[in-house]
């Protein structure tokens, strides 16, 4: 992609808050200057989520005689460079699905990264009549964000590719117990909340500040005066606006180290978000901003999905005529099916490997970012013609500080919560539970 | 919240489970009969349906900002869509604040102000002095005026204070323009903009059911039947104290039918109601020598929402919605389904081959399908779900369902029949698909046809379980099932049941059961007419009062 180049002093910038097309930057500050010494730079955590199961015979490592004696099957070919970044996970179950509300692809959804059961309730029922609503729980990339997201402008970014269901079988990250984060569809929208201000100078910056503070703070007093006299059950809504509004008052005044690599991409074309055709190129342009974005250090946690649960999504530039969720249901004797869903999974993790490139190429102080960056890939269900969420397919790639990559592991019919555990681990954040606690003993052995 | 009470037993999304196995067929709906004066309803006063705060949706925000300050940019176009129940995007209960949406009504208060400050300062805050004084009572004049448009009401004391003292404090620091443009945006991110509130906390307690003030109330006609602020005939009544007679609610509702916005809303109702929104994304396998199919869910989508303009609103009843046999197309459209191209833009067709009502439109037909094959399921899940708001029962747990592969020497049908043979499946798929079949007729791109892969196709179907003898049975074609929908009780009051949902913003509870029974009665004396069901809507207590609050300020 065509990459704005400025003036290269102007080049390394740190950021004021972006919010509705007013990001704005300025001259990195000497007091700033990124990762003197001590190489301490920030972590970074992406979730990554694709649907509708894998086919395991062409997704685990194949030739495995230890774990660091192994390759790569068919469908993870283009992730070759980065193999010894990898690390493969079998024998992860889903066990928070074995209970509670819910269809097969909604509870594995909510769960994936909640590590909670649906809430029961009628909000949403799923094409078979299952019945549930949204996860009962934070996700882990939200409880990472409240440790590594206060000195950022933005808490995360929520990216999807064609993620336009907008009820359980649609969301993987949560703030808490029913408060779903939608995720944005449209690159230009994703570009003009991150990049669209760049080039503000401080006094501007101040007078941006200054302004929506008056203004902010007359809000949030409205916000107090409006909740004393409604029912609690509405209080609780305008609370957690509230929060939300001086959340984005208190982001103002954050500026983030920006790096070399720090530079606004060229504004993106108008896509269809709704266009299959289009995803593909959609794709590219998120991950490329969430890179930049990170460069900038604008967030530091993020989720990227493609698509959602139970979609009927054809990948025509493959080509795949098929619908997603239907060819997932054909059995292994389909030949036709299988090489469809084979060549739709290398797709992603083509996609992987590209964001893992990039990564690779932001220089942060001896490294890149990729150093500083684990990624988490997971899907709601292992296998789409038996919807089973055991041995569920999960690998990360990057996290090197913490884990010991470059392995496959095969657990024995081990806890997912405990997997959301050691990320939570690896990530700083102090942690033996997540998610149902009953299902925790502590992090996955053996990682690092 | 957990729904205990169905009119309409386990309609649409709603929680009356049935079990589905082998061994027992299931029984749906025995909830289902239809409700008389003998269902158990006690008619009681004081019980009335909660009334919680309502977040305006995407399509409510631009409106309004349009109506309040001409500006018709839809600004809300970046703001995370609306999360979804039972098809609406309006449930107070899941259509809640989350940090993009706050973050992205920050980034449009500030250009709304900006262009509204840029175009209209003369306008939106007149000031023909200069000193401090004359500009601060200029800013006040503001504050009053456009406060209460912003609000929908008289500003409190207390808020005219606030944002003088906002608006005063900026004019001394930045001038007259910036104190507007600031202040204007402090009114677009306050909850009182950004919320309609019908349960505020009285001076002093309260018991039983209470109306909603005047202003409430022309909020509440104004956003269902307009999806926007009150206009000046509904403030001007709200100041007059008059709406609280229903007569004057009925005028009122009468009146606003009548206008533009009210064409948007009935397109927002048709939208949601039958799930359109998932043809914009339609992939069609393109078939040989046809045209460009890229892109024709869009087609399709305006297609069907003519249709339905026309059902309301130059027809209007629901007879006409199954019934009537017109079909709009424009030129690729015409294309595909064979028929004479329009010169421009979309024309209708009287007639079409297997044209009749509602469930035989092209982009219905085309959006409840798969690329390569007709839909049965699918259709059949429509019509038990949306149409006679039946619930579709679970399947078995441990089912693991597998839809056939398209075999080319068969027909859809013949492929589909594996559910109906199963012992497992065929519990609950006998209702859906018994349903679905009858539309065989139509493919996966709308079009009529008699064979498929050179086979006759057939389009017996039956409906069961539905709760009405009348719906039950077998039955031939769409023809054949229109015609039964077209008197069904059940459709009736499925369809009220939906716009009563989406005037609400809720799904119905327990309390909602007298008022909604009185919606569907006035809808099926007036013999189905669309106009009269939202009239009644209006007329409901449900529409006019709330509960007492406990405690007091």
């Amino acid at each position: 992609m065509n990459r704005v180049r400025k003036d290269p002093a102007l080049s390394r910038r740190h950021f004021l808050r972006a919010a509705g097309g007013a990001a704005v930057a300025l001259p990195l500050l000497s007091s700033l200057r990124a990762g003197a010494a001590g190489e301490n730079f920030p972590k970074r955590l992406v979730l990554m989520y694709t649907p509708n199961g894998v086919i395991p015979d062409a997704w685990w490592p194949q030739n495995v005689t230890s774990e660091t004696s192994w390759d790569l099957n068919i469908i993870h070919k283009p992730l070759a460079p980065f193999k010894d970044r990898l690390l493969f996970l079998g024998g992860v179950d889903l066990k928070v699905t074995n209970d509670g509300p819910g269809g097969l692809h909604q509870k594995g959804i909510g769960g994936l990264f909640t590590g909670q059961q649906l809430q029961s309730g009628d909000l949403f029922v799923d094409g078979c009549g299952q019945r549930a609503g949204w996860a009962n729980g934070i996700s882990v990339d939200q409880e990472v964000a409240k440790k590594l997201a206060v000195s950022t402008p933005i808490t995360s970014l929520e990216l999807g590719v064609r993620a336009t269901e907008n009820d359980v079988q649609g969301r993987i990250a949560y703030a808490g117990a029913g408060a779903p984060l939608p995720p944005m569809n449209d690159p230009s929208e994703v570009f003009q909340r991150l990049f669209s201000g760049f080039g503000q100078n401080t006094d501007q910056l101040a007078e941006l500040r200054a302004r929506r503070q008056s203004v902010l703070d007359t809000v949030q007093a409205q916000f107090k005066s409006v909740s004393a006299r409604v029912s609690q059950a509405d209080q609780q809504k305008l609370s957690a606006h509230l929060t939300l509004v001086r959340d984005l008052e208190n982001r103002m005044a954050i500026t983030g180290n920006g790096s070399q690599a720090c530079v606004a991409p060229a504004v993106p074309a108008k896509l269809d978000p709704s266009s299959e055709d289009d995803m593909p190129i959609i794709a590219g342009l998120h991950l490329d901003m969430l890179a930049t974005a990170f460069a900038c250090d604008l967030t530091r946690v993020a989720s990227f999905q493609i698509s959602t649960s139970l979609n009927h999504i054809r990948y025509p530039w493959l080509p795949s005529m098929g619908e997603g969720h239907a060819l997932s249901h054909m059995g292994p004797s389909d030949d036709a099916a299988h090489h469809e869903l084979v060549a739709r999974q290398t797709w992603h993790s083509q996609l992987l490997a590209n964001f893992l490139t990039r990564l690779s190429q932001i220089p942060e102080g001896s490294g890149t970012v990729l150093d500083n960056t684990l990624v988490v890939w997971g899907n709601e269900i292992s296998e789409g013609n038996t919807h089973s969420h055991e041995n569920m397919p999960f690998v990360t790639a990057g996290g090197g500080w913490y884990f010991r990559t470059g392995r496959s592991l095969q657990y024995t019919s081990a806890s997912h919560n405990d997997f959301l555990v050691s990320i939570l681990n690896a990530m700083g954040v102090p942690a033996t539970t997540f998610g149902q606690a009953d299902l925790c003993k502590g992090p996955l052995p053996g990682l690092v | 919240m957990r729904i205990v009470h169905r009119l309409l037993g386990s309609a649409g999304v709603l929680s009356l489970a049935v079990a589905c196995s082998s061994a027992a067929p299931s029984t749906p709906s025995a909830a289902a009969a239809p409700p008389d004066d003998g269902d158990g309803l006690v008619c009681n006063a004081d019980q009335h349906p909660a009334a919680p705060l309502s977040l305006l949706t995407r399509a409510q925000y631009d409106a309004t900002v349009s109506d309040l300050l001409g500006d018709n940019s839809q600004p809300s176009s970046s703001f995370p869509p609306e999360n979804q129940v039972s098809g609406f995007n309006n449930n107070t209960e899941v259509h809640i604040a989350n940090p993009l949406l706050v973050e992205q009504l920050m980034g449009a208060a500030e250009s709304i102000a900006g262009r509204a400050v840029a175009a209209n300062l003369g306008t939106l805050a007149p000031c023909a002095g200069t000193s401090t004084a004359e500009l601060t009572s200029c800013g006040a004049a503001f504050v009053t005026s456009f406060g209460k448009r912003a609000f929908r009401r008289p500003l409190s004391d207390d808020e005219a204070q606030a944002f003088n003292t906002l608006f005063a404090g900026l004019n001394a620091t930045r001038g007259y323009s910036p104190a507007v443009e600031l202040t204007l945006q402090a009114f677009l991110q306050s909850p009182q903009f950004l919320y309609r509130m019908d349960s505020e906390l009285a001076a002093t307690p309260e018991t039983g059911a209470v109306p909603l003030d005047s202003y409430q109330l022309a909020s509440r006609l104004s956003y269902f039947l307009t999806g926007s602020m009150p206009d000046a005939p509904l403030f001007a009544a709200a100041d007059a104290g008059t709406l609280s007679s229903p007569v004057e609610i009925e005028t009122q509702a009468r009146r606003l039918l009548e206008t533009s916005r009210a064409k948007a809303v009935v397109r927002d109702f048709n939208r949601q109601w039958l799930q359109l929104d998932s043809l914009s994304g339609l992939a069609r396998n393109a078939p040989e020598g046809m045209v460009d199919v890229k892109g024709i869910g869009a087609d399709y989508r305006e297609s069907l929402l003519q249709f339905l303009d026309q059902a309301f609103w130059e027809h209007g009843n629901l007879q006409s919605l199954f019934l009537s046999p017109m079909t709009f197309v424009n030129a690729r459209l015409a294309s595909v389904l064979g028929l004479a191209a329009p010169a421009t833009g979309f024309a209708s067709v009287s007639s079409a081959p297997g044209s009749v009502g509602l469930l035989s439109q092209p982009g219905l037909m085309a959006m409840l399908a798969h690329a390569d094959q007709s839909g049965p399921i699918q259709r059949g899940v429509f019509v038990r779900q949306r149409i006679l708001c039946l619930d579709v029962p679970p399947p078995p747990p441990g089912l693991n369902p597998v839809p056939p592969d398209p075999d080319p020497k068969l027909t859809t049908r013949e492929r589909f029949a594996v559910h109906t043979v199963s012992r497992a499946c065929s519990g609950c798929h006998k209702l859906i698909d018994g349903t679905g079949f009858g539309f065989e007729k139509y493919d996966e791109l709308g079009r009529y046809r008699t064979q498929e892969n050179g086979l006759p196709v057939d389009d017996s179907g039956e409906m069961l379980d539905t709760g009405e003898a009348a719906v039950n049975g077998p039955y031939h074609g769409v023809v054949e099932l229109s015609n039964r929908l077209a008197v069904s009780a059940r459709v009736e009051r499925c369809l009220a049941t939906n716009w009563y949902r989406y005037a609400m913003g809720r799904v119905e509870t327990e309390a909602d059961g007298c008022s909604l029974r009185e919606v569907e009665q006035k809808f099926h004396v007036s013999g189905g007419q669309f106009k009269e069901l939202l009239v009644a809507v209006t007329a409901s207590e449900a529409f006019r009062y709330r509960p007492a609050m406990s405690g007091a300020l």
